[in-house]
């Protein structure tokens, strides 16, 4: 059986780790994001992902910087966005070591960029990032440009227009959710789940192990989670080993081996 | 001396193999050029781009006669990864019909969703059932046996002595394939943290 992934998320803001609530507010600061994704490598997480939240040309080679020296000593898969609006980008990122690529804004305004991309590089390699919020009552829209820009798109209707154009997976944030640590919006994973057939990552609000049952049981592959592990005692390893012992099928930590 | 050249095809991440095999200590370079492939120890073939992309980059840099010689005549220690386990089949259907290597009376197919509701790509960890013994998973015990997949296509062989490792997906797939001094694998073992890189080691000092 395929495991459910544990995915610590980490936002880089002129090369520092940072953590915002709702994407603008309580600036945190959160420490090196090299030495970081190290210590997630030997926590056993199972990916993680890192996300440049203020792109630019300066920003993007100190990614690019970061990614090198990361994969030189961390061997578990990486996902890397922010940013990326040409399949030159894309190609700079896989070849400093990244696995998957998160194409969010350019979608948007080129509709036909994830189909190329998935085509150059292979579908399983782009991940479709989707920022939404309410607008009003059951009314949610995609954001872009970091939750700057609201589009007409709501986020089910989106996310299955870049299903269509092959992008391999689907990370879903809830940015009324991000950093507030009460728990994902089950009723759209919910919904999303079950109209999705690539993998979809949820993001935005996990607090605690129960929100991450919940998130599984709604049909997510995966839990993204930042404030859970930087603001709090909770690790990946203490994480994993509640689930498994709540029955949920994530891998079993790295001490059960011997 | 101990080196080995990780073959250099087409757009992707063959970084993350060469670091890993930094870390354990071995040198290696990713190279197309048969001569310095000639002058390593070991062979890897690693996983980039799609099954018909990655034959034609292998048949464009004359690849294929090159691993022919290294690997089937020379024995060499070879490694596939992901696409780099499927085009040792005969033929895949990826984004249409595409000939490959040969080395295995072999088929790669897509994934198909099942009534277990599965997500495609097949992404994330799995567990591999070992049919084989193998030098490769040499002190692994079956808890240890959890690898990183990420893949639409699987190979599908009726060629069953040369099964090394199945993976359950909805069906049971092949998960690795080995023979003489051949091994590959569907799964990145370059991405699967310390089984991965335990992995790496042993076929480093893996004498077929």
């Amino acid at each position: 059986m395929l495991k459910k992934r544990i995915i610590p998320k980490f936002l880089l803001k002129n090369g520092s780790l940072v953590k915002y609530k709702r994407f603008f507010d309580d600036k945190r600061m959160a420490g090196n994001p090299v030495s970081t994704a190290k210590i997630y490598n030997d926590y056993g997480a199972d990916e993680f992902i890192i996300l440049d939240i203020l792109p630019s040309d300066d920003s993007k080679n100190r990614v690019l910087e970061i990614i090198s020296t990361i994969s030189e000593e961390v061997f578990m898969p990486f996902t890397v966005g922010g940013g990326v609006r040409s399949l030159e980008d894309i190609n700079l990122l896989l070849r400093a070591g990244a696995d998957k690529i998160v194409i969010n804004s350019q979608a948007v305004l080129d509709p036909r960029f994830v189909n190329e991309a998935a085509k150059t590089f292979g579908d399983q390699c782009i991940t479709i990032s989707i920022d939404y919020a309410q607008i009003k009552k059951g009314v949610h829209r995609v954001f872009i440009n970091g939750g700057r820009d609201r589009t007409n798109y709501n986020p089910i209707d989106w996310a299955l227009k870049m299903q269509d154009s092959f992008c391999g997976e689907v990370l879903l944030t809830s940015i009324e959710r991000d950093g507030i640590m009460s728990g994902y919006d089950i009723d759209m994973i919910k919904k999303l789940d079950s109209k999705l057939d690539i993998p979809l990552v949820v993001s935005g609000g996990c607090g605690g192990i129960q929100h991450c049952v919940d998130a599984f049981s709604a049909g997510a592959s995966a839990v993204a989670i930042s404030s859970l592990f930087l603001f709090t005692d909770h690790s990946p390893i203490k994480l994993r080993s509640h689930l498994f012992s709540n029955g949920v099928n994530v891998r079993a930590s790295k001490n059960s081996w011997n | 001396m101990k080196s080995v050249s990780i073959i250099d095809y087409g757009k992707g991440n063959v970084r993350s193999v060469y670091n890993a095999l930094d870390y354990i200590g071995v040198e290696s370079i990713i190279t197309k050029d048969s001569k310095e492939i000639d002058n390593s120890s070991h062979i890897i073939l690693p996983g980039v781009g799609a099954y018909g992309d990655a034959m034609k980059s292998i048949r464009d840099y004359g690849l294929d006669e090159v691993l022919h010689e290294q690997v089937i005549n020379k024995g060499k220690p070879f490694l596939g990864v992901c696409v780099g386990m499927q085009v040792l089949s005969s033929v895949g259907f990826e984004h249409g019909e595409h000939k490959g290597l040969g080395w295995l009376d072999a088929k790669v197919i897509k994934l198909e969703k099942g009534p277990e509701c599965l997500k495609i790509p097949h992404m994330g960890w799995n567990k591999i059932n070992l049919s084989l013994e193998h030098s490769l998973f040499k002190g692994f015990n079956d808890e240890m046996l959890v690898f990183y997949f990420v893949h639409s296509f699987f190979m599908k062989t009726k060629e069953n002595d040369k099964i090394l490792a199945s993976c359950q997906y909805g069906i049971n797939f092949t998960a690795g394939v080995a023979w003489d001094n051949i091994i590959a694998t569907q799964f990145h073992p370059e991405k699967s943290q310390d089984t991965g890189i335990k992995m790496l080691n042993n076929f480093i000092n893996w004498t077929p």
